[in-house]
């Protein structure tokens, strides 16, 4: 009889806690996420699925000792993932639509202004009871509005990294609900007039230009703010390896092995963090709802910034590519492209909403470094 | 209270301090780009340039062996229009000689 309590004191049912079958139920609501609506699947399903692993009773995956524990303390918490990540981002991008037309970096930083506003947000949130966030809390949640899934990971977890899991399901949904969330927002603040804009063909970009370009981004980085420089760095290392042609071995690799790799184990070091004490509490939906704001607010200084722009500038500029000034690359240049061939079907903005796009990434990763500098210190 | 208006005058200056930052350096990079970048995309231009042309005038050899489908189409609608005005004629002959 003993021995029979034992082996039931060692199943899963008996040792079950609500807040764990809850977790397992959202690890699972983002493998549906993941699998069946395709929703950045490629992050969300090994983060579901670290959810689901971190939450059994007994197995202490998450405990010292454990396999999400050593992932989540060798990878995240020194940053190195999100870093490699941002690596292989650095190969994928390609800078020319952002070298042939320069102007579009000031889309790219006003969209960041979400990233500052939601600071206030969260600092407001805290006459909400239950909720207390201090700077540091409220910096690594507003850098969600910067829509950039290794940037979030990387500044929460150098800041606040109690909060790394709501911040990395905020920041990876709501940049899968991209399509969703930018459209009527552009709509809104366009009118049909500026959405039919056709913009002047780009002009080509040279090699030395593009080979140049992560140097030059390297060497201001350095001289004016070193503190976003693991960022910034290591994105124009991987910027360089596709540029300069010469290590297509490494830049392939870069680009697809050690990011899909990494990706593997940022996502599972993400799920660990899924756990019920840090996750089941009124400062999460508070995490949640910011990051909507967030996104809204940087979406919508990024149009405001182009439609100001375009009644100065000389060449037009439709309103629309400003959207694609949060990063979410390539998906806000999508979203932006879609919008124009609504209003005007010879409308083909894609390109010229890389610019922004990238400028954005440029822009959120400047961003986390000031945040790090001033709030990190 | 009195915590969280300084915290919302951190919040406040970090804000007008992240944004000015970010602006200044996404200008000073747009300077860089249009000096630096521009000055250089003039003193050495791509030397991929002259081998699309290349390829170009290869495309075209390889065309020019075979026939291009514009050609295909003008003989085509040249033998078509040849047909119908031939058989209008034979047509028409027929009626004569009723």
């Amino acid at each position: 009889m003993d021995s029979l309590t034992k082996l039931w004191l060692s199943t899963g049912l008996a040792n079950f806690e609500l807040g764990q079958v809850i977790m397992m139920l959202v690890g699972c609501g983002l493998l549906y996420l993941a699998i069946a609506r395709n929703f950045e699947p490629l992050l969300l399903l090994p983060m579901g699925f670290g959810s689901i692993l971190t939450n059994i009773p007994i197995a202490g995956f998450s405990e010292v000792g454990g396999l999400l524990h050593f992932i989540y303390y060798a990878g995240i918490d020194t940053g190195i993932f999100p870093l490699i990540i941002f690596m292989g981002v650095g190969a994928m991008t390609d800078f020319g639509a952002l070298i042939a037309n320069p102007k579009t970096l000031l889309l790219g930083a006003s969209a960041q202004f979400g990233i500052f506003a939601t600071l206030f947000g969260a600092i407001a949130l805290n006459a909400v009871p239950g909720i207390e966030f201090t700077l540091k809390d409220a910096s690594a949640i507003a850098i969600i509005g910067g829509a950039d899934g290794p940037t979030a990971i990387f500044l929460a977890s150098k800041l606040a990294p109690e909060l790394l899991g709501a911040i990395a399901v905020a920041a990876y949904s709501y940049m899968a609900l991209v399509p969703i969330i930018q459209p009527p927002i552009m709509r809104a603040l366009t009118t049909i007039d500026e959405r039919k804009i056709e913009m002047a063909q780009l002009r080509p970009v040279t090699k030395v230009e593009k080979i140049i370009f992560p140097l030059g981004v390297l060497l201001m980085t350095i001289f004016f703010l070193p503190a976003a420089t693991p960022l910034v760095g290591m994105f124009c290392l991987g910027n360089l390896m596709k540029e300069s042609g010469v290590v297509d071995r490494l830049s392939s690799t870069a680009q697809n092995e050690l990011i899909n790799i990494t990706t593997i184990f940022l996502g599972l070091g993400v799920g660990s963090k899924l756990s019920a004490e840090a996750f089941l509490n009124v400062e999460t939906l508070g995490i949640l709802a910011l990051g909507a704001v967030a996104f809204s607010i940087g979406t919508a200084s990024g149009v405001l910034m182009a439609k100001v722009m375009n009644k100065f500038s000389k060449v037009p500029i439709n309103p629309l590519i400003g959207a694609a000034g949060v990063s979410a690359v390539p998906m806000a240049a999508r979203v932006a492209n879609k919008v124009g061939l609504e209003a005007n079907p010879h409308n083909f903005l894609l390109m010229h909403a890389m610019g922004p796009n990238v400028a954005g990434v440029l822009g959120s990763a400047v961003a986390a470094g000031i945040l790090l500098a001033l709030v990190g210190g | 209270m009195n915590s969280m208006e300084q915290q919302f005058l951190e919040a406040g200056t970090l804000m007008l301090a992240g944004m000015v930052f970010v602006f200044a350096f996404l200008s000073l990079l747009i300077i860089f780009i249009k000096t630096v970048l521009a000055k250089l995309a003039v003193k050495f231009p791509d030397p991929i340039a002259p081998n699309r042309n290349h390829s170009n005038k290869k495309k075209n050899k390889v065309v020019s062996g075979e026939i291009s489908p514009a050609i295909i189409a003008v003989i085509s609608g040249a033998v078509n229009s040849y047909r119908q005005q031939h058989s209008q004629q034979n047509f028409s002959l027929q009626k004569a000689k009723k």
